[in-house]
C-alpha cells in the first residue's frame, strides 16, 4: 500500500522523471563510450565506422532532446500574450533540431570516412544533392509540440471543469441556505395563523368565564411556541416529534371543541422515525378543524394516519365533516394548503405529492406522499436536501 | 523586465546564436579546401577508396565487381592474364600452354619460379584444389568452369565422382584440362580471378577468418600479400616471393572502405585515397579541393536489355519484336546524370579491344508502326497489355518506365510493370509467365563469344525462350576458329540474333574511374580486372599543383 502510494506520488513528481532520465542517459553514454573507447583513445586499429556511435540509429538523439523540448515548451507556454514570438521560436527550434539531425548524419559520415573537418560543408551539400536531408525531425517536433499543447490545454480545461464543479457545489450550498431561509419565512407565516386561531380560542374561553381552561390553553400554547422556536432552524423533524406537537395542539383545540373532537391515530411504528417537514401536518389538521369538524355539528372524527409504501411515506389527515367547497377543490387557495404545497415542492420537487379531496360517503381527506427517509446520528447527510430547482 | 520578456529574449538570443552557428557550418567554404598530405608510411602505397565490400576470398562472388576483381588479382595470380593493350591472353602463373590436336585438351606448364607468400612453390595441385572448391560453391560462380569436362556434373552432384572431372595434375608444374567441347576462348577465360589458386591452408584460414588476427596466415601468390585486415578495409604489402617482384613499383595497396560513392569521391579529393570507381551519377565535375585529378573511362562488357518471351501472344511474330526494338529512342531516354555512364545499344556486343560495336537496330518509329500494322496490330489495336515483372528496388525503374511509355506513345502498346518479389519473379521466369523481362548481362571473358553465348544456350542464360539451333551451330563453328574468321562468325551470330530480336538491347555501360594524377599506368579493361601491380605512383613536383581542378 505504502509502495503504491510512493509510486503514485513519485510519478507525479517531475524530479523522479528527471532522475530516471539522467540515470538512463548516463547508462547510454557509458555504453557508447565503452563501445567507442578504442577509437576515442586514438587507437590506430579502431575505426569510428564500426562503433555504436556510427551504427546506432540517429533517432537516439530524441532521447537527449526530449527534456530540452519539454523545457522550451514549458517556458514558451508562459508567453500567453506573446504567442507570435512563441510560434516563431518553436519554428526556429524545429529548424535547429532538423539541422542538428542532418549535421549529426554528416558528422558521422565525416568521421567514418576519415575526412578532415573542413569537408563538413561539402558533405552537407552532397547529402542535399542526393535528397538525404531528412525533414522528418521537423514534422516530429511539430507533432510533439502540438501534442504537448493539446495535453496542457486539456489539463487547463480539466482544472476549469473542477473549478466549475466546486462553484456549483458552493452555489448549491448557497441555494440550500436560501431555501432554508424561505422555509423559515413560511414557518413564520404559519405561526401567526396558528397564534391567531389559538388566541381566538383563549378569548372565547375568557368570554365564557372558563378561565381555568384558558390558563391551560395559554400554558399549552407556551409549550407549543417553545417547541416551535426550538425547531425554527430545522427544516425537518421526525414524525414522532410532529405527532407530539399535534397532541399539544389537540389539547388546546379539545378545549374549544369539548368532547365533540375524537382524534384517532393510525401510525405504523416504522414511520415514527421518518423525516417530515416541520409543522407540515399542523396546517392540515387546522384546516380539518376549521372547514370540517367545526362546520357540521355531527362531525367529530379526525384521523391521522401514517404508513410506508416502499420508499415513500404516506401521511393523511381525515375528517368526517362536510365535503369541500368547490373553490377549495379547484384551487385549494387556503394559505395553509398553499404553504404545504410550496414547502413540499421546495423540499422534494416532483417526488412529493399533495392531495385534498372529498372522501365519500362523507368527509375530506388530505394526503401527503413524499420520499421516506430517516435521520440517524451516522448518516446526517441522508437528510433530504432541498430540491435543487429551488 | 518581466519574467515573460526575459524568457523571450533569452531564448531568442540562444536559439538565434545556435541557428547562426549552424548556418555557418551549412554555408561554410566548399571550394579550394586543403589537401591532406600523403603520410610518409603511405609513400608508394596506392590507396583505393571502395564502397562495395571486398573479401580476400576469390570465390565469394558470382559476378565480381571491378574493385573485388582488382583486390583478388592483387593477392592471387591466375594462370593467365590479359594484355592491357590487346586484351589477348598471356602467361601469368603459367609459363605457357599447348592445345591438343582435337583442341579438347589444354596442357598448361606452370612457372617454376612461382612462389606463395610463405616461399613454397605454386603447384598444379593448388589450382586443382581451388577449382574443386569453386565447383562446390552454391552461387553461380562455378559456371566459369563448366566448359571443363564433367565440371557441371561435379557441381550438381556436390563433388561425387570427382575422378571423372577433366582436371589432371600431370606433375607439380603441369596441369592438363580436358574440355567438354571445343572452346577457343577458354585460355582467355582462365584469366578470371575466380580461377586463382589456393594454398592448402587458405580454405581454413578463410573459413575461420584467421587473417584478421594474423594477416600472414593468408598465403597468396600475387604481387601483394595481406598486411592488415580491419573490418572492411585492407592493407596489402609487396609479396617478397612474387616472381615478378622487380617489375612491381608499388610498395603496397590500401583498400579504404567508404560509406557511399560520394564519400569515396571526397576521399580522393581530400587526398586520403588515390583512386575510386565508379564515379557516382550526377557528381559535380569540380572537386572541393585543389587536388589534381583525372577521370578514366572504359566500356564495360555489360548490357541492359529487355527479354521478349517469344512463346507468348503477338511476341511470337518477329515483326512485332522488331517494331518494339525500333520504336525506342535510346539516346533520348538517357538522363542527364547518366550521360557519362550509359551508351545506347544498337547491337548486342559493346566496344571491346579489337572489335568495335555494331549498329544493327536503326531506330525508326515509322518503320516500327509499319511493321506492327503489317503484323495485324495497326496503332496497337487489339494488342494485349504486356506484362513486365519488376523488382520494387530496381535502380533502373525510371528507365523501364520511360521505355515502355515510349511503346505506348509510338505504337499504342500498353505495358504493365508488375512489382513482384524475387521468388515470384524466379517462378515466373521458370514458367514463362511474363511477356517482357528486364534483364542484363555481364561478360566474364573479353570476347564477343561470351556475350553471344546467350543466344546459343537460351535454356541456361536467357529469358527469351528463343531457341534457334543455327545459333548453337554457328557458335560451335566460331569456337573452332580463331582470329578474323572467328570474329566474322560471331558477327554473323549477332546479326541473325538482332534480326530475330528475341531480346531488345537497350544500354551499354561505361565505367568511370577517378584517379589522382599521381597514379601512373592506369589502363582500360572491359571486365574491370586491372592489375594494380602494373601501376605506380609518380611524385608531383612542388607538391600539389596550384591550379584549381575541374575534371
Amino acid at each position: 500500500m505504502k509502495l503504491a502510494q510512493i509510486c503514485r506520488h513519485g510519478f507525479r513528481d517531475w524530479r523522479c522523471w528527471a532522475a530516471l532520465w539522467l540515470l538512463l542517459s548516463l547508462g547510454l553514454f557509458g555504453w557508447l563510450w565503452w563501445d567507442a573507447r578504442s577509437w576515442l583513445l586514438g587507437s590506430p586499429e579502431a575505426s569510428f565506422r564500426y562503433t555504436a556511435l556510427n551504427e546506432w540509429p540517429v533517432w537516439v538523439l530524441w532521447w537527449f532532446l526530449a527534456p530540452l523540448i519539454l523545457w522550451v515548451h514549458g517556458r514558451l507556454t508562459l508567453l500567453d500574450r506573446h504567442w507570435p514570438w512563441a510560434l516563431a521560436l518553436h519554428c526556429l527550434m524545429a529548424f535547429l533540431i532538423t539541422g542538428g539531425f542532418i549535421l549529426v548524419i554528416a558528422i558521422r559520415l565525416l568521421l567514418a570516412n576519415h575526412l578532415p573537418w573542413a569537408f563538413l560543408p561539402v558533405i552537407l551539400r552532397d547529402l542535399r544533392s542526393v535528397g538525404k536531408w531528412d525533414y522528418l525531425p521537423l514534422m516530429i517536433y511539430c507533432m510533439a509540440i502540438f501534442a504537448l499543447y493539446a495535453v496542457s490545454y486539456y489539463r487547463q480545461w480539466r482544472a476549469g471543469q473542477l473549478l466549475t464543479g466546486e462553484l456549483r457545489v458552493a452555489n448549491a450550498k448557497l441555494e440550500t441556505r436560501l431555501v432554508r431561509a424561505s422555509l423559515d419565512a413560511l414557518k413564520m407565516q404559519l405561526h401567526p395563523h396558528f397564534l391567531f386561531n389559538t388566541l381566538n380560542s383563549i378569548t372565547s374561553l375568557i368570554r365564557n368565564n372558563r378561565t381555568r381552561e384558558a390558563e391551560d390553553v395559554v400554558a399549552g400554547l407556551g409549550e407549543l411556541l417553545r417547541r416551535a422556536l426550538e425547531h425554527r432552524q430545522e427544516a425537518m423533524d421526525t414524525l414522532e416529534h410532529e405527532l407530539e406537537f399535534l397532541r399539544r395542539y389537540f389539547e388546546i383545540e379539545s378545549i374549544r371543541f369539548q368532547d365533540r373532537l375524537q382524534v384517532e391515530y393510525d401510525i405504523a411504528p416504522d414511520c415514527l422515525p421518518a423525516q417530515v417537514p416541520c409543522l407540515m401536518l399542523q396546517p392540515l389538521v387546522e384546516n380539518a378543524m376549521k372547514h370540517g369538524i367545526s362546520r357540521e355539528p355531527s362531525a367529530r372524527l379526525l384521523r391521522i394516519s401514517a404508513r410506508r409504501e416502499r420508499e415513500r411515506l404516506v401521511l393523511s389527515v381525515y375528517n368526517d365533516g362536510p365535503a369541500l367547497p368547490r373553490d377549495e377543490l379547484l384551487g385549494s387557495s387556503g394559505i395553509g394548503v398553499q404553504n404545504t404545497r410550496t414547502r413540499l415542492h421546495m423540499l422534494y420537487g416532483d417526488a412529493a405529492r399533495f392531495e385534498l379531496r372529498d372522501h365519500p360517503p362523507h368527509g375530506v381527506l388530505a394526503r401527503l406522499t413524499f420520499p421516506f427517509a430517516t435521520l440517524t446520528s451516522h448518516d446526517h447527510d441522508h437528510r433530504p436536501h432541498p430540491h435543487p430547482d429551488r | 523586465m518581466t519574467t515573460s520578456s526575459r524568457i523571450l529574449w533569452g531564448m531568442t538570443l540562444a536559439m538565434s546564436g545556435a541557428g547562426a552557428l549552424m548556418l555557418a557550418v551549412f554555408l561554410g567554404p566548399r571550394h579550394d579546401l586543403p589537401v591532406m598530405p600523403r603520410p610518409a608510411t603511405d609513400k608508394d602505397v596506392l590507396r583505393v577508396a571502395h564502397v562495395q565490400p571486398v573479401w580476400p576470398d576469390p570465390h565469394r562472388w558470382g559476378f565480381p565487381l571491378p574493385t573485388q576483381n582488382q583486390f583478388v588479382l592483387c593477392l592471387w595470380e591466375p594462370l593467365i592474364e590479359c594484355d592491357p593493350e590487346t586484351g589477348q591472353p598471356q602467361p601469368a602463373a603459367a609459363e605457357g600452354w599447348r592445345w591438343s590436336d582435337d583442341r579438347r585438351a589444354l596442357t598448361i606448364a606452370l612457372r617454376r619460379d612461382g612462389r606463395w607468400s610463405n616461399g613454397e612453390p605454386v603447384t598444379a595441385r593448388d589450382f586443382v584444389r581451388a577449382w574443386r572448391r569453386l565447383l562446390l560453391q552454391d552461387g553461380g560462380q562455378a559456371a566459369v568452369l563448366f566448359p571443363v569436362e564433367n565440371a557441371e556434373k561435379f557441381h550438381r552432384e556436390k563433388g561425387a565422382d570427382g575422378g571423372s572431372l577433366g582436371l589432371e595434375v600431370v606433375d607439380d608444374f603441369t596441369l592438363r584440362i580436358k574440355l567438354g567441347a571445343v572452346r577457343s576462348t577458354f585460355v582467355a577465360e582462365l584469366a578470371d580471378p575466380l580461377l586463382s589458386p589456393l594454398h592448402e591452408s587458405t580454405e581454413k584460414v578463410l573459413k575461420e577468418e584467421r587473417y584478421r588476427r594474423e594477416p600472414a596466415t593468408l598465403v597468396t601468390n600475387g604481387a601483394f600479400c595481406l598486411e592488415r585486415a580491419k573490418a572492411g578495409s585492407f592493407r596489402l604489402k609487396t609479396n617478397v616471393h612474387y616472381h615478378g617482384r622487380s617489375t612491381v613499383r608499388l610498395a603496397g595497396v590500401e583498400y579504404i572502405c567508404a560509406d557511399n560513392f560520394r564519400m569515396a569521391r571526397l576521399l580522393v579529393a581530400a587526398g586520403r585515397a588515390d583512386l575510386m570507381a565508379p564515379i557516382p551519377a550526377g557528381s559535380p565535375t569540380a572537386v572541393p579541393t585543389r587536388r589534381c585529378l583525372t577521370e578514366e573511362s572504359e566500356m564495360a562488357m555489360v548490357i541492359t536489355a529487355m527479354d521478349l518471351n517469344v512463346t507468348r501472344g503477338p511476341l511470337r511474330d518477329p515483326r512485332v519484336r522488331r517494331a518494339l526494338a525500333l520504336a525506342m529512342d535510346r539516346a533520348g531516354s538517357i538522363r542527364k546524370d547518366d550521360a557519362d555512364r550509359l551508351v545506347p545499344a544498337y547491337a548486342w556486343v559493346p566496344d571491346m579491344p579489337g572489335r568495335p560495336r555494331l549498329s544493327l537496330l536503326k531506330e525508326n518509329a515509322d518503320e516500327a508502326r509499319r511493321l506492327l500494322a503489317e503484323a495485324g496490330y495497326p496503332g496497337g489495336r487489339n494488342f494485349p497489355v504486356l506484362i513486365m515483372p519488376m523488382s520494387a528496388r530496381d535502380a533502373n525503374y525510371g528507365y523501364w518506365q520511360a521505355w515502355t511509355e515510349r511503346w505506348f506513345r509510338e505504337l499504342g502498346i500498353r505495358t504493365y510493370l508488375a512489382f513482384q518479389t524475387e521468388e515470384e519473379r524466379k517462378r515466373g521466369m521458370k514458367t514463362g509467365d511474363y511477356d517482357v523481362y528486364p534483364s542484363g548481362l555481364i561478360a566474364t571473358v573479353p570476347d564477343a563469344g561470351d556475350m553471344l553465348g546467350v543466344f546459343a544456350f537460351p535454356e541456361t542464360f536467357s529469358g527469351t525462350r528463343w531457341i534457334n539451333p543455327e545459333m548453337k551451330r554457328l557458335l560451335a563453328e566460331a569456337n573452332n576458329t580463331t582470329g578474323l574468321e572467328r570474329l566474322q562468325r560471331l558477327e554473323q551470330i549477332e546479326r541473325q540474333a538482332m534480326e530475330a530480336v528475341p531480346t531488345i538491347p537497350m544500354m551499354f555501360e561505361r565505367r568511370r574511374t577517378l584517379l589522382s594524377v599521381e597514379v601512373e599506368g592506369w589502363y582500360a579493361d572491359p571486365l574491370g580486372r586491372q592489375a594494380l601491380k602494373r601501376l605506380a605512383l609518380r611524385p608531383l613536383e612542388n607538391g600539389e599543383p596550384a591550379r584549381p581542378n575541374a575534371l
